[in-house]
């Protein structure tokens, strides 16, 4: 029964001022397989570091189970960590690597061995026991370097980047057998990635760093459909979701068409004073019949979806939208095209939070302002 | 330092790196000649080397055998190697018994102001020996450590310790944290570390480091002078009272300065690369 | 959003047992060098400002500053402190110079080219008292020197060099010794010196000498100014060379070899013997506050340990 714990934790390198994470609070649950995801150097490493104890705290602490960890040392907190290079002792071979620990810790030689033995079976690492790891291709030291974790049977998995090393094809491999060996050892795990693809597809849940601080942790799929800002509205999701400012006119107007909500949306927009942002996913725009207009610029046919980047004038400016549509698609760079609103579309705040999700369709450029401005008073 | 010449780009035609070639050939031998003389000398009989000099004798050991053999000195050949390989080695051994452990704590878990500690250990080689040679003097004196090994033995570790800590640092430095946080996660205490990572792995730095303090210890001369004039002393006093300077003495000099040479330019020669690389890390990094 | 920026807990510094656990491998080399260099360093200090003799035994008597007040008037200081510059200035020009062009030489790909090189470094492996009476006896000697062989051969007469030009005997001797260490010094930063801008410069037309004196000779400065710093520190304490070469002979007694002169090699005045040392101490002290600053400018890169 392991769960982790997070408490208000800070961390300050020295020479800095700001912290490299930022009063985090998080709660692990025993067997969960959580992801850290955020930008390249948004304080993943960090976090994950001071859970292991290699940097200490400023400020808060950190449970594991029910003992407070804070000041103890990384070798008794009892934990395995597999690191992005793998940190693979080089003058050890195979079997000497996933044994260091339980030599450390005393373990005899014959129990050793078995252990070391069960492991390598189940990363199939059984035919490279006696080599060195330079004579491994880089899958096979990622193996290891997992199979030293394996072979301790600790209370907690910690994983820095442990795929970003492996090529596109091997990574998205290894992904699923490493969510596999999970969910079979049932261990606490911390896994740390750029990469918001691997945590959407991994983790249990998925926890959303930002310049050291959290901004939201929950399931993939609620992240997906239902960030909590800005920041994991655009962070999350591949192409990422269009977000339009649309200033603080009302009605809401994206080109020369107005937006239209469903009813909850309008109600709530009612609420919001201040500049708007509107966020819908390529998903949820369609490309074809609509009443606003806008270019193609590049079409990218994947043969199973097709992303068509799409160019329009909004309050004076050019801007980007991309949407994602079924194959076939035939339009051309070049060509001038309807667009429509089909799906969810969020509402963010000045501030950046996310006010209400709702449904919303364009409304013909012909009818300005009357429609919306009807609308709305009506909505309650 | 990565081995080998920087690279070059194409263009520069092959005559003029042909004549670069030649040009450094050439100041290699002359600026290496007053060495090869000396060796050659060290195979002639007194007549020959005191002659107009020539390329072309009749070689002989006898001038090694008669330094070898010497009593006109205040200490025998064997006596002074005896003296000289326990000095170095033992000053060699504490200094890295004491190095390694600051060397860890200056740049693998660094300490609180590591870096004005890394800064005090290379001013003390700023400090010029005659500043403290004159307590040090009293100092053995009073203990009497004059004329023993002992003393020696002292001053070179305190000689050598600051380069050998700031050399092995840099080694030391260029191990991957990761390992060691690794080999930390995994239950290994300082002993552990050192054991099983740091030491295998900076094993060629400290190699390189510890042929350093070897050469230094072996050719020093001013403490060796001022403090083990009479027994006890080392090869450096060897070679300067052993030759009578009256009559001819060049061969059997020469004799004697390979002899007192020849460890350390040997083992120079054979780790030159790894142990140029630490000079220079140890000067510039 | 989850910021509770307000609760800000104070940082808290290592357990205690923890930073003592990190220090406790530094304290053995620290102490033993504290004890060898600073120690006597501040008895150097204390006695030169007594008035005390050993031979014949006369009681310590402090005198404050008394014996640097008589420096000024001494005229065999002020001959030791200028040969002294001599003998460290003119020996770190040179083999900086020359240390120069040997790793340029060096620094590109021909035949051989490790062999040279170990011949080059030979000279810096040498004991130097052996550098001293091999460049005495084997190449300055009057009558059987390899340097007046040849200038007899050449037409000329020979030379006494070391009893006419001692100072400039040992200088040279030096320069012959430091050399090497200067040459690896350059080509450590020769070496350093990131390919890609070079190719880029002759992409753009540089011509060699052009590279060589916009790019190269900057990068190299550091490196330069190091080897000059260092060699200075390490030459203002000759005195192997002066020992076997001349005995401190006609002129060529620098400070190091004056000290040991007027205390332990016969003067037995350790008083103000050890006044002369303590200006060796300031000149190298100015000297190493220089270096130091040198140091750490390169040091700069390496802020996170
Ligand atoms: N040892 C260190 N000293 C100072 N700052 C650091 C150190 N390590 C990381 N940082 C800084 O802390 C922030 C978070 O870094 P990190 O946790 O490595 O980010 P991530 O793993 O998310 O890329 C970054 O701004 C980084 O520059
Ligand atoms: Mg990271």
């Amino acid at each position: 029964m392991t769960s982790v714990r997070y408490d208000n934790a800070t961390r300050t390198y020295e020479g800095t001022s700001v912290p490299a994470v930022d009063a985090l609070d998080l709660d692990i649950g025993d067997g969960e397989l959580l992801v850290l995801v955020g930008p390249s150097g948004s304080g993943k490493s960090t976090a994950l570091r001071m859970l292991a104890g290699l940097e200490p705290l400023d400020g808060g602490s950190i449970r594991i189970g029910d003992r407070d960890v804070s000041n103890v040392r990384p070798r008794d907190r009892d934990i395995a960590m597999v690191f992005q290079n793998y940190a693979l002792y080089p003058q050890l071979t195979v079997a000497d690597n996933m044994g260091f620990a339980l030599k450390q810790a005393g373990v005899p030689k014959e129990e050793r061995r078995t252990r070391v033995r069960e492991a390598a079976r189940v990363l199939d690492l059984e035919p490279y026991l006696d080599r060195k790891p330079k004579h491994l291709s880089g899958g096979q030291r990622q193996r290891v370097a997992m199979g030293r974790a394996i072979v301790r049977r600790p209370a907690v998995y910690l994983m820095d980047e442990p795929l970003s090393n492996l090529d596109a094809k091997l990574r998205v491999q290894t992904r699923t057998e490493v969510v596999e060996l999970q969910a079979r050892l049932g261990v606490t795990t911390v896994y740390v990635t750029h990469d918001q693809v691997e945590a959407m597809t991994m983790g249990h849940r998925v926890a959303v760093l930002k310049d050291g601080v959290l901004q939201q942790c929950d399931t993939p799929r609620k992240l997906y459909h239902e960030p909590l800002n800005l920041f994991v509205a655009g962070f999350i999701g591949s192409p990422a979701m269009n977000l339009v400012p649309v200033g603080d006119e009302r009605p809401l107007r994206l080109g020369g068409s107005a937006i239209e909500l469903a009813r909850p949306g309008d109600a709530a927009l009612a609420e919001i004073s201040g500049a708007i942002t509107v966020g819908f996913r390529p998903e949820a725009l369609q490309v074809g019949e609509g009443p606003l207009r806008a270019k193609i610029r590049t079409v990218e046919d994947l043969g199973s979806e097709v992303f068509v980047h799409l160019s329009l004038e909004h309050r004076g400016q050019p801007l980007a939208l991309v949407s994602k549509m079924m194959p076939p698609f035939d339009g051309e760079p070049g060509d001038s095209i309807g667009l429509q609103i089909i799906g969810a579309t969020h509402l963010f705040a000045d501030d950046g939070s996310r006010v209400v999700s709702t449904t919303a369709t364009l409304q013909a450029a012909s009818a300005p302002a009357g429609v919306a401005s009807d609308a709305s008073p009506a909505a309650p | 330092m990565s081995d080998g010449p920087s690279p070059r780009v194409v263009g520069e035609s092959r005559s003029v790196n042909g004549a670069f070639g030649l040009l450094a050939w050439v100041v290699g031998l002359a600026y290496f000649f007053p060495v090869f003389w000396m060796v050659l000398n060290s195979f002639k009989s007194e007549l020959d080397a005191n002659a107009s000099p020539k390329l072309f004798f009749h070689p002989t050991l006898d001038r090694y055998r008669d330094v070898t053999k010497s009593t006109t000195g205040l200490l025998s050949f064997g006596e002074a190697f005896t003296n000289s390989a326990v000095v170095v080695l033992v000053s060699t051994l504490i200094v890295l018994t004491l190095a390694i452990p600051a060397a860890y704590a200056l740049a693998i878990r660094p300490v609180a102001k590591w870096r004005d500690v890394l800064f005090f250990f290379i001013s003390t080689k700023f400090l010029p020996v005659v500043a403290s040679v004159l307590p040090i003097w009293i100092l053995a004196k009073n203990l009497n450590l004059l004329n023993t090994r002992m003393a020696l033995i002292i001053l070179y570790t305190g000689i050598n310790l600051p380069l050998a800590v700031w050399m092995l640092r840099s080694f030391f430095r260029e191990i991957p944290r990761e390992l060691i946080e690794a080999a930390e996660i995994d239950g290994a205490g300082l002993k552990g570390q050192l054991t099983s990572i740091i030491l295998p792995m900076a094993a060629p730095g400290i190699a390189a480091t510890a042929l350093l303090c070897v050469i230094f210890a072996w050719n020093e001369f001013f403490y060796a002078v001022q403090l083990n004039p009479v027994q006890g002393s080392t090869v450096p006093i060897w070679v300067t009272t052993n030759i009578s300077t009256r009559g001819d003495f060049l061969a059997k000099l020469s004799a004697a300065s390979v002899l007192a040479c020849i460890p350390v330019v040997l083992a120079g020669w054979i780790a030159q690369k790894r142990m140029i690389r630490g000079l220079a890390m140890g000067a510039i990094k | 959003m989850n910021t509770t920026l307000g609760t800000r807990i104070a940082p808290r510094p290592l357990g205690l047992s923890e930073s003592w656990r990190r220090r406790l491998p530094l304290l053995p080399a620290l102490v033993f060098t504290i004890l060898l260099t600073q120690v006597p360093f501040v008895m150097s200090i204390w006695y030169s400002l007594t008035d005390w003799k050993v031979v014949p035994p006369t009681p310590r008597q402090f005198v404050g500053l008394g014996n640097y007040g008589k420096l000024v008037s001494d005229h065999f200081f002020r001959q030791a402190a200028w040969t002294s510059i001599e003998l460290t200035v003119v020996p770190v020009l040179g083999s900086i110079l020359l240390g120069t062009a040997f790793a340029l030489l060096l620094d590109r790909k021909f035949f051989g080219q490790g062999l040279v090189r170990t011949l080059l470094i030979t000279p810096f492996l040498l004991m130097p008292v052996v550098v001293g009476l091999i460049w005495k006896n084997q190449m300055f000697h009057g009558l059987y020197g390899v340097i007046n062989w040849v200038i007899e051969k050449l037409g000329g007469t020979p030379v006494e060099f070391i009893s006419r030009y001692p100072t400039w005997a040992i200088a040279a001797t030096l320069i012959w010794q430091w050399t090497p260490f200067m040459m690896l010094i350059i080509l450590a930063g020769l070496q350093s010196q990131p390919g890609d801008v070079l190719e880029a410069a002759k992409v753009d037309g540089a011509t060699p000498f052009g590279i060589f004196r916009q790019l190269t000779l900057g990068h190299l400065r550091p490196y330069m100014e190091l080897g000059i710093l260092l060699g200075t520190v390490y030459l203002i304490q000759v005195y192997d060379q002066v020992a076997v070469m001349t005995g401190g002979g006609p002129g060529s007694t620098n400070l190091p070899y004056f000290v040991f002169e007027r205390s332990i090699g016969g003067g037995w005045d350790f008083g103000r013997a050890s006044s002369y040392s303590i200006v060796v101490v300031i000149a190298s002290i100015i000297i190493a506050t220089v270096a130091l600053r040198v140091l750490s400018g390169l040091l700069k890169g390496e802020e996170i340990a």
